[in-house]
């Protein structure tokens, strides 16, 4: 049998899918053609490819993704339905319910201390108490930011997110996640996080700062396109310079280039 | 499967457990760039909690999540248009326990294999390494099973030759193993 009628049967052949009165024919013929014979070696060849593993961080990655996930979920289906006693009661165990729990009993207790200290309580007294929760808020970001597990930084960065103005303390914390935390997921929240208060001044310039030290290509291709929408006059000449580094991904040097165009 | 479409996300813990590894090795030969592959592997399991509800139950769930593979990196490439040079890290790692000429022939074989039209060398890679049946791979790329069969053969057959010159020119051999990517197309159901 020739190479071509053999070749209808070669593909069936490979995959052990021949009746056993064809697979006799196909090695007939193999006994008789180098060529096709090497075609099967090289077959069983790709085999012996040695495969990849996963690195040590994809599972954590994973896990917080899939947390913020069912975080966002649960938030969707609170404000879809009243939630139930049992569900309120769940997120109170939780370490985000706990603090906030804390912070409620606080505002109850401060308004029952000043309703039965002074009848007059004045607006000086409420400012100090909208002062001293935006801290706690700003203590428990800051202390989740720095937490082993990827899915609580993650959880972190989200309560950076109730605040109209970062303080410094917290706004140098989110500068940090951006540029040296582990986790993809983690960093591309922060730069979320920072995004919404790109008014404060030194927001962008930390935006700008970290694009020269990201490894991601995700990460670098996202701060490429916040700058480009933010339409950074400096931004073009640390492209310039980004796009120079030996080892760059393609795709991000591809984004560099494209971001450049958009901005000269 | 069932369970995570109908809202159980924990239990795609177990599919990321099972799934994870052939994903990572189907975009590594695939794409030669590991943090890519590492990342897209990301997007498939988010994309499988987005679009659960598209699965239908009694459909081969490995198909399925081939196909969500897919478009992930088509979208992917769609965004960014990249031409992922091929990365000398990413060629077979040193066994020592294979004779040097195993190795040195592994070696071939995989820059062989990036040589290839990426459409060809995403055939191979479903069919050899992900061992999924011609039949699902038809459904996967949308076109019949005897088209398959043939696209195989000749993507063998193109491998043979491409590992002959690589044999008879080692010496330059890096150069010519860029990956030959194109436009990835999509083809089959969206997801």
């Amino acid at each position: 049998m020739k190479c071509e009628q053999i070749a209808e049967l070669l593909p069936d052949y490979l995959q052990e899918a021949l009746r056993p009165e064809q697979s006799k024919i196909v090695e007939q013929h193999l006994a008789a053609c180098p060529e096709c014979t090497e075609v099967v070696a090289l077959w069983k060849k790709l085999a012996t490819l040695p495969d990849e593993q996963p690195s040590a961080v994809s599972r954590e990655r994973f896990e917080a993704m899939l947390h913020a996930w069912q975080s966002g979920r649960a938030d969707n289906l609170e404000t879809a339905k009243r939630p139930s006693l049992w569900s309120t009661f769940q997120w109170l165990r939780s370490p985000v319910g706990a603090v906030a729990w804390s912070i409620a009993l606080l505002v109850i207790g401060a308004y029952v201390g000043l309703q039965l200290g002074s009848t007059k309580a004045n607006s000086q007294d409420l400012a100090a108490l909208h002062s001293e929760l935006a801290g706690m808020r700003q203590l428990v970001a800051l202390s989740m930011l720095q937490q082993q597990s990827a899915s609580q930084r993650l959880e972190g960065v989200s309560w950076t997110r109730r605040e109209d103005r970062l303080d410094p303390q917290v706004l140098s914390a989110l500068k940090h996640t951006l540029r040296n935390d582990p986790s993809v997921d983690v960093r591309l929240a922060a730069l979320d996080a920072l995004i919404r208060h790109s008014a404060q001044p030194q927001v962008r310039s930390s935006v700008v700062d970290a694009l020269q030290e990201q490894q991601s290509p995700l990460v670098q291709v996202a701060l490429i396109d916040q700058l480009v929408e933010w339409r950074d006059p400096q931004a073009a000449q640390h492209l310039e310079k980004l796009r120079q580094s030996p080892n760059l991904n393609p795709t991000v040097r591809q984004r560099a280039d494209w971001a450049i165009s958009k901005l000269n | 499967m069932l369970q995570v479409r109908d809202g159980a996300g924990e239990t795609l813990g177990v599919l990321f457990d099972r799934y994870q590894t052939p994903l990572l090795n189907f975009y590594c030969k695939l794409t030669g760039d590991r943090g890519l592959s590492e990342d897209l592997v990301q997007e498939v399991f988010l994309r499988i909690l987005r679009h659960r509800q598209t699965y239908r139950p009694g459909t081969p769930f490995r198909a399925w999540i081939y196909q969500i593979a897919r478009n992930a990196r088509i979208d992917h490439f769609r965004k960014t248009r990249p031409q992922v040079p091929f990365e000398p890290e990413m060629a077979p790692s040193v066994n020592p326990a294979d004779p040097a000429q195993q190795q040195q022939e592994s070696e071939l074989l995989h820059r062989a294999l990036m040589q290839l039209p990426e459409e060809k060398r995403e055939l191979l890679i479903l069919c050899r390494f992900q061992e999924l049946r011609y039949d699902e791979v038809a459904r996967l790329v949308g076109c019949g099973v005897s088209t398959v069969k043939v696209r195989i053969h000749r993507a063998l057959q193109e491998l043979r030759e491409a590992f002959h010159q690589l044999q008879s020119a080692p010496a330059d051999s890096s150069q010519r193993g860029a990956p030959q990517n194109f436009p990835p197309r999509r083809l089959g159901h969206e997801v």
